[in-house]
Formats: C-alpha cells, sequence, structure tokens
C-alpha cells in the first residue's frame, strides 16, 4: 500500500506545524501518557469519520452519526444493565448501529430523499425519541464485567487501541484493494457512468450507510467502556468533528476521491488542538475561533492548490 | 418536481395541524395565540428566507446561527461598552453580519470551495470570535425601552413590532426570486453552474450577493432576538440553522438547487411553529415535536416522489396515525384532569440535576392533586424560557414556577403573566423580585462558592494550585459562582491559586477529557472542582484512570452520579442541597399561592412533607448545602 499525500498534503502540513510548535514550547506534550490519552479519546471519532469518509466518498452526508452514538450508547448501558455478557453486547452494539444505518440508506436509497435531508430528519427524531424514553436519566451501576471489556484499564485500552487501528488498517487496505469498495468510489465519482458499468449504485449507496452505522456503534461501544455509568445525551456535535475531520483530511466533498490516512490525519489534527490549546496556557474561549480558522486554512491551501471546477454549486 | 406540489401538501397538513389543535390545545384558536405563533417564527423565519436563495443556488449557509451570536454580543459591547447609541449600534451591527456574508461568499465564490465546508468552518469562527470578545461570559442587558419595543412591542396593541421585519424580508425575498432577472439567474445556476455561465449570469456575483444576503438576514435576526429576549451573550441562535434550514426543505426547496419557492418556506415554517406550539398548549411531551418534524420531513418527501395511489395511501396513513395518536395523548391528558394546572420550568430539561428536582415536584403534584406540566428548553437557552413561558399565558395555567436562566430576559414575560393574573414563583435561581410573587430559594450564589472554596481550602491545607472545570463558557449560573470563588479566595485563603478554568460543556467524556489534560499540563495541582452536575464524575473517572492518589475531586453534583467515586476515593466531596424537596418546594408553593395557603406577610409556610419551613420576606429558604461525603452519600437516593 503506498501512501502518496496529493490531496492529504494541507492537512499533513498544519499538523506537522502544529506538532513541531508544540515540540519547541511544550515537549511535555508528547509524553507517552498524553499520547495514550489523546488516542483513547479520539478513536470513536475516528471510527465515526471512517464510515464518514466512505459516506462523503459516495457523494452523500450523514448528519445523524451524533445521534445514532448516543442511542446505541443507551442501548449498551440497558444491555449490559439486563446481564448480557460483554461480546454478544458488542454485537448488539453493532447491529443496532447497522439497524440505524440502515434506516438513513433505505431513505436516502430506497425513497431517494437527499441525504442531508434524510438524516437531518433522522438525526433530530432519534435524539427527541431518546430523550423522551430515558428522561435524560443516566444508566448507573452497570455490572464490573462492563468497564474495559473486563479486561482492567490496561487490558481494554489495549484492545480498544489496537481493534481500532487494525480495523482502520483493514479498511484501508480494502478500500483500495476490494472491488466492493472501489464501487464506492465508482458511484461517487459518476453515479450514472457507474450505474451504466453495472454497478448496482443504489445499492452501494445503502450499505455504505449501513456501514457507518456500523461503525457508529462500535465507536459508541469503545466510548463507553471506558467509563462505568452511560449517559443518556453522548455524541453531541459528533457530526461536525466526523466531516471536519473528513473534510480536512482532503476528502472533496463533491465525493469519488478520498483516503482513510487523510482522516486520520484529520482526526490527529483537529483531535490535537484542544489539549495543544491547554498545554500552551491559551484562554478556552478562543478554542472555537481557532478551529474554525484552521479548517478554512486547510480547506483554503486546498483550493488553492488544486481548483475542482465543480465544487462551487453541488456538494 | 411538479409545481406547486409540495405546497399543497403543506397547505393541507398545516390546516389539519390547526384543526388538531384547535380541538386539543387550550385557547390554540385565537387572535392573541395567531400573533404570538408570528412573534416566535420571526427569527427563524428571517433565517429560513434568506436560505432559500441559497439552497436555490445549490448552497447551503450553516453559520447564520453562529452570525447572529457574532452580532448580538458585537450590538451589546457597541451599545453598553463603547457607548455608542442603540440606533448606529443597529447600523454597525449589520455592517458586520454583511461582512460575515461577505467572508463567506468570497471564500465560496472567489475560491471556489464548497459551500458546506466554507460555512462549516466560519460556523466555528463565528462563535468562537463571539465568545472571545465577551470571554464568553459577558451577558449585556439593560436596553433602552424604545429598542427592546423592535422585540416586545406591539403594534396597535395586537401585532407583534417584529412581524414587520418578516414580511419586509418575506416581500423583499420574493420580489428577488421570483420577479426579478437575478432571480432567475439564481434558479438558472442551481440547475447548473456552467450553463448558466454560457448565458452570461455573473456566476460569481450572484452566488457572492445570495451569501451577502444571508449574512445581513442573521445580522437582522440578531437584533430582534437581542429585543425579544432583553439581553445579549455569546449562545444567541445556537441551533437556529438547521430549524431554518428544515423550514426551508420542508417547503419543497430542493437541497441540489434549481427549484423552490419563498411561500413554500413560509408555509414550512408555519408548519414548524404551529406544531410546536400547539404540543405546547396541548400539554403533550415537547420531544414530539423533533419526532415529528423529522418524520415529517421524510413524509413530506416521500409522497411528492410517489405514484398516485401510493401518495393517497402515504396521506392516509399519516392521517391516520397522528389522529389516532392525538385522541391517544388526549385520553390520557384527560385522565389527569386537576383544578389546578401549575407549569413548572427547569434551566434545562436534559440536565440530571433537573431530572432529579422533576421527580420531586411530580410527589407534590400527586399529593396536592395539582396538575403538573413539566416542559422547557433541553440545554441551557433563556429564549426557549420565554417562549415555554408564552406559552403557558395563552394556555391560562393557574401558577407559573422557573428556575430562570436569565433574569432581565424573563422578567418582561412573567409580569405580563402576573398582570393576567397568573401567579409566579421562581425556584433554583430568581428573577427581577417585582416579576415574582416568591422565590424558593435552595442556597445563594455565594454559599454555594463559599461552601466550594471551604472545601477545597480545607483538602488543600491552605494552599496549593486548583482548577475548576465549569458546564458551558457561557452558563450564568456557573460564572457567577466562579466569580464568588474567585472572590472568598481572595480574601480568606492567600495561599489559593486558581490555575484555569475549562468548559465540560455539560458533557462527562469532555470533563473527561479535560481533566486528563489538566492533570498533564498543571501538574501540582491538588483540587478539582466540578461545577456542573455531569462534569463532577468526568473528573473523578480521569482522576481514577490516571492512579493519581494526590488529586482531590469536589464539586456541584448529584449523589447517584457520583457515589461510586466517592466510594474509591476519587472523588472527595459533593456539595448540593435536596434536589428532591426543592422540586417538591417549586410545586407546592406555587399550589399554596394559588389555594389561598401562602400569603403576602406570613412568616412560615406549611408545606406538607418537609414540615414548616421559614420564609424571609418574599423567599421561601430550603436549607443550606449538603456536603456529601463517604459517610454519609449512600442516604440520599437522588
Amino acid at each position: 500500500m503506498k501512501f502518496r499525500p496529493d490531496r492529504e498534503w494541507p492537512s499533513l502540513l498544519a499538523l506537522a506545524v502544529l506538532y513541531i510548535f508544540l515540540a519547541l514550547m511544550v515537549p511535555r506534550f508528547f509524553e507517552a501518557e498524553n499520547l495514550r490519552d489523546l488516542a483513547l479519546s479520539n478513536v470513536s471519532v475516528l471510527l465515526v469519520a471512517m464510515g464518514m469518509t466512505l459516506v462523503i466518498v459516495v457523494a452523500q452526508i450523514d448528519i445523524s452519526v451524533g445521534s445514532l452514538f448516543a442511542v446505541v450508547s443507551v442501548a449498551c448501558g440497558i444491555s449490559a444493565k439486563a446481564g448480557i455478557p460483554i461480546l454478544p453486547l458488542a454485537a448488539v452494539a453493532v447491529l443496532a448501529g447497522a439497524a440505524l444505518g440502515a434506516a438513513n440508506g433505505g431513505l436516502v436509497s430506497y425513497v431517494k430523499a437527499p441525504s442531508i435531508v434524510a438524516t437531518l430528519a433522522t438525526m433530530v427524531a432519534w435524539r427527541e425519541a431518546l430523550r423522551w424514553s430515558t428522561g435524560g436519566a443516566w444508566l448507573e451501576g452497570l455490572p464490573s464485567g462492563f468497564q474495559w471489556f473486563g479486561l482492567g484499564q490496561l487490558g481494554g485500552e489495549i484492545a480498544i487501541v489496537g481493534s481500532t487501528l487494525t480495523l482502520f488498517v483493514a479498511l484501508w487496505w480494502a478500500s483500495r484493494n476490494v472491488a466492493a469498495l472501489r464501487e464506492v468510489y465508482a458511484t461517487g465519482s459518476d453515479s450514472e457512468a457507474a450505474r451504466l458499468a453495472g454497478i448496482a449504485v443504489t445499492k452501494v449507496v445503502f450499505w455504505v450507510f449501513v456501514m457507518t452505522g456500523a461503525l457508529t456503534g462500535l465507536a459508541a461501544l469503545v466510548n463507553a467502556v471506558r467509563f462505568s455509568d452511560v449517559p443518556a445525551n453522548s455524541g453531541n456535535n459528533l457530526e461536525l468533528k466526523a466531516i471536519a475531520a473528513v473534510v480536512v483530511g482532503g476528502t472533496p466533498i463533491t465525493g469519488g476521491r478520498g483516503s482513510l490516512p487523510g482522516t486520520l490525519i484529520g482526526v490527529a489534527l483537529l483531535g490535537s488542538i484542544g489539549p495543544a490549546l491547554t498545554f500552551l496556557g491559551i484562554n478556552p474561549y478562543w478554542e472555537k475561533a481557532i478551529q474554525g480558522a484552521i479548517i478554512l486554512v486547510t480547506v483554503l491551501l486546498d483550493a488553492m492548490s488544486a481548483r475542482p471546477a465543480k465544487a462551487l454549486a453541488s456538494r | 418536481m411538479t409545481k406547486g406540489k409540495q405546497e399543497i401538501i403543506l397547505a393541507l397538513l398545516i390546516a389539519y395541524e390547526i384543526a388538531l389543535f384547535s380541538v386539543t390545545g387550550q385557547n390554540f384558536f385565537s387572535l392573541g395565540n395567531f400573533f404570538e405563533c408570528i412573534r416566535l417564527g420571526v427569527e427563524i423565519g428571517l433565517l429560513a428566507l434568506a436560505l432559500t436563495p441559497v439552497i436555490v443556488t445549490g448552497g447551503i449557509d450553516l453559520s447564520v446561527g453562529s452570525i447572529m451570536g457574532l452580532c448580538a454580543v458585537s450590538f451589546g459591547w457597541l451599545w453598553r461598552d463603547a457607548g455608542v447609541p442603540a440606533g448606529w449600534a443597529v447600523l454597525v451591527t449589520l455592517a458586520i453580519s454583511l461582512l460575515g456574508g461577505a467572508l463567506n461568499g468570497a471564500l465560496i465564490a472567489r475560491l471556489n470551495v464548497s459551500p458546506l465546508i466554507v460555512t462549516l468552518g466560519t460556523y466555528s469562527l463565528f462563535r468562537g470570535l463571539a465568545e472571545s470578545i465577551t470571554r464568553a461570559a459577558r451577558n449585556y442587558s439593560g436596553f433602552p425601552g424604545g429598542f427592546l419595543f423592535l422585540g416586545q412591542g406591539y403594534l396597535g396593541g395586537i401585532v407583534p413590532t417584529q412581524t414587520i421585519f418578516l414580511v419586509v424580508a418575506a416581500v423583499g425575498f420574493w420580489l428577488l426570486l421570483h420577479r426579478s432577472v437575478i432571480g432567475r439567474g439564481l434558479y438558472a445556476i442551481g440547475h447548473g453552474l456552467e450553463a448558466a455561465r454560457y448565458a452570461a449570469i455573473p456566476v460569481k456575483r450572484r452566488i457572492g450577493l445570495v451569501y451577502l444576503l444571508s449574512g445581513l438576514a442573521s445580522g437582522f435576526a440578531a437584533i430582534v432576538y437581542v429585543a425579544h429576549l432583553g439581553q445579549a451573550k455569546s449562545d444567541a441562535g445556537t441551533g437556529y440553522e438547521l430549524i431554518a434550514i428544515t423550514a426551508v426543505v420542508l417547503g419543497g426547496t430542493s437541497i441540489f438547487g434549481g427549484s423552490g419557492t419563498i411561500g413554500g418556506t413560509l408555509l414550512g415554517l408555519v408548519a414548524i411553529v404551529v406544531l410546536q406550539n400547539g404540543l405546547r398548549l396541548s400539554g403533550w411531551p415537547a420531544e414530539l415535536a423533533g419526532i415529528l418534524t423529522g418524520i415529517l420531513l421524510i413524509l413530506t418527501i416521500a409522497i411528492e416522489r410517489a405514484g398516485k395511489r401510493t401518495r393517497w395511501a402515504l396521506a392516509s396513513v399519516l392521517a391516520l396515525a397522528v389522529l389516532i395518536g392525538g385522541v391517544g395523548l388526549q385520553a390520557r391528558h384527560a385522565g389527569s384532569a386537576e383544578t389546578v394546572t401549575i407549569g413548572v420550568m427547569p434551566k434545562a430539561k436534559g440536565d440530571p440535576y433537573f431530572i432529579s428536582c422533576r421527580a420531586g415536584a411530580e410527589e407534590a403534584a400527586k399529593q396536592i392533586h395539582v396538575n403538573l406540566i413539566w416542559d422547557g428548553p433541553t440545554g441551557l437557552d433563556a429564549a426557549k424560557q420565554n417562549e415555554v413561558i408564552e406559552g403557558w399565558i395563552t394556555r391560562r395555567v393557574d401558577a407559573i414556577s422557573v428556575a430562570v436562566e436569565n433574569a432581565a430576559g424573563i422578567s418582561t414575560v412573567l409580569r405580563k403573566a402576573r398582570a393576567q393574573g397568573i401567579k409566579v414563583t421562581t425556584w433554583d435561581a430568581d428573577a427581577e423580585t417585582n416579576a415574582r410573587d416568591y422565590f424558593v430559594n435552595q442556597a445563594t450564589p455565594s454559599a454555594i462558592g463559599y461552601t466550594l472554596i471551604d472545601e477545597a481550602a480545607r483538602l488543600m491545607h491552605g494552599s496549593g494550585e486548583f482548577a475548576i472545570i465549569t458546564g458551558a463558557l457561557s452558563a450564568a449560573n456557573q460564572n457567577i459562582w466562579i466569580s464568588f470563588m474567585r472572590q472568598r479566595v481572595k480574601e480568606k485563603y492567600p495561599g489559593l491559586k486558581l490555575v484555569t478554568v475549562r468548559p465540560s460543556d455539560d458533557d462527562r467524556d469532555k470533563a473527561f477529557q479535560e481533566t486528563q489534560t489538566l492533570l498533564k499540563v498543571y501538574p501540582k495541582i491538588k483540587v478539582i472542582v466540578g461545577i456542573s452536575a455531569p462534569a463532577v464524575p468526568g473528573a473523578g473517572e480521569a482522576v481514577k484512570q490516571s492512579g493519581r492518589q494526590d488529586v482531590q475531586v469536589i464539586g456541584l453534583s448529584l449523589p447517584n452520579l457520583c457515589k461510586p467515586y466517592v466510594h474509591d476515593g476519587s472523588i472527595e466531596a459533593v456539595v448540593l442541597w435536596n434536589t428532591k424537596d426543592l422540586g417538591y418546594l417549586a410545586v407546592w408553593a406555587p399550589a399554596a399561592l394559588v389555594r389561598g395557603g401562602l400569603r403576602p406577610g406570613d412568616t412560615t409556610l406549611s408545606a406538607g412533607r418537609l414540615g414548616v419551613v421559614k420564609l424571609q420576606g418574599d423567599q421561601i429558604v430550603l436549607g443550606a448545602p449538603v456536603i456529601f461525603r463517604k459517610d454519609n452519600i449512600d442516604r440520599f437516593k437522588f
């Protein structure tokens, strides 16, 4: 697998500048403990962003992932309280996520609702339905086998980061070598041409949403097991984080192109900014403005290096 | 799409909503409520109208809510801190909104970057600027009456002033989109950029124009918002972009560009506003509004796309489902017909603190046979509080009991309620004193701040570094507590040093990450003080996972959320009053007022399970905060 950063270089550059700056100013940022904590708090964003990369490559968008994340988190908590052991519980999380993703995919592929509208609807509906049914109450007193999959803190951490990275590499490899995933690129690049070439484009789009749902479900699980309770309102703004990471990572919103390593860089960049500002002693009320500026700057770097002519009106 | 099809579906839907709510909602079908609905729709309406041409060109603008926030605080700063007269401040604010729109337009049109991405960036940027200008904490209020008239006054005694803005904007955008050459050009651009260019349409200038206009409309929306609420804070307009986009799309504008009408957008807006208002007046759960809006979005698209037969099937299924749901809810509602109806509002329904207050409120309501309506914003949102109270006034509840997010903003509405004979009490946090009858006071902000600092000082033996994890940076309550905490440190504990205040956005996972970072950046920290209910367990978990025995966590939270951490020693102490008792009093006091058990001049109140409660003037005092530790926390079940 070769990685040629032709579209990823603006984010890579921004990440390099940030890290060099941090290395000079606050070398403590790179202590093993901090890197471990950073990795752990960003695995769930990475998992969601992996799915989001495919969604954007297929020229769609999914803004419901934050609500899906919250629903699956609560489902995990309820299942754990009902005494379901951790391995079947992982299956519950992934399947629940996939089912919710299938609802999105069905609306987009078969009802033919534009994806931004369909997922706007499910985003609002799931979040409110969850709020209504839980009344906002947390799930407390989960069995001790829930936190860290019952493996203890170190074991759990290794399991979470290890499985996420394995999945990442597998998906990256598959996105370049497996026909089904090349069809995602073909569909996103030109859906009509892909259809004429014999690709079942509706199905491709449907399964991309299912996969994103499943990855979001997994993300909810690996996030939930890091704690001993499950709150009812998690995953707020997760869709914005994931979309921003994908886009900063060089995947054009117009579809047909984009890479998973780019997304990894995007997640690393956006995930590092918040803690980096704390390390640098910058006041937290600057954080949002700086994040916005970084998104704009990387996107501008990209726009000025290569100008896709059709970016103006489509998304 | 066949022209006008979506509009017909929507018009039928609205007619259906109105018919349903006229039956189920109290005072829904009245002229007064009609104008209240308009008032509530103006800010979102301005954004939705401006977004219609944007979406017609195939673009999108996610930054409109953030521009509102930036404009609101700019106006407040200009008027109060820079001493600019209100009229001029409005003009400068509108100029700032144009600049915001111009930045979007320039990036999208000149540099060919996709609008979704640009406005995603400026969404963060503008909100971030609003927060940094005000350090997220400043809250501007006390605006002159002439200015407030724009958002609170009535023309001819009945038509809300801000209606003018909506009407002018609607006519303006209608002329632009449907009666001008420029408008035709916008549709052409949405259909095909290249074709439009070859047809000699100045594409870049046109696209720049629609974003400029959407910036300007956001500026106007900010002015109306500030005048309506009487306050300007950096969180103005949070989340408005999604509601506005929903209205536009519901109104039949294609998200891919090339089609859509101003009339459709107005119908979409009406459908959403009537739904929210009608649900409230019918006493149905407010969450239904979100769920139903989602379903409507999908169904209107499905109906419009479906064949003739399927369409009728879908439409009748929809009508039947709503009818059955309505009848069912109504039946449940009718079952609880009590003589006295009291609306009780938390600051944020989703906050575990208020969820536990609710248990006490329901206990009291059951005990003394009161019809309790528990409703309010999901997260901290002063504008939403006003909206809910307006609804309660229309419903003619007997009493209102509010945990106030913003005193200046809510007092006007509360005075209006009192003028109509509704009893008003406040709880948890007070309004202006002449806007309510009694205040159920659980603990003063100074007592909270002092107790926390005293506890921190005790744990640190009078010297060392500590940090605070707050809720949202702009949360008014937390900022008052922080100021009292700073004051206490300055006056009594010179050895204590507050190294930083970090936001958790009331999210446990964020509090966890912030604490992890704090522990590394400030290795000498001895105590972390969490002052939002989810922040304390988040900080506790972070300290536990770091294995640091030398760091203590204390804070303001619920015993139930913190129990495991208090027992394993990662949280030292939790400070709070009995939230169940507070919720209990929040219902008991207004009920006593309505029924005559509480009269001006009384010095005590007999409050059921709580026994006799002392009154200090017009304050009902719950008692001092409790400190929960390892030895007593298991006795408290909330």
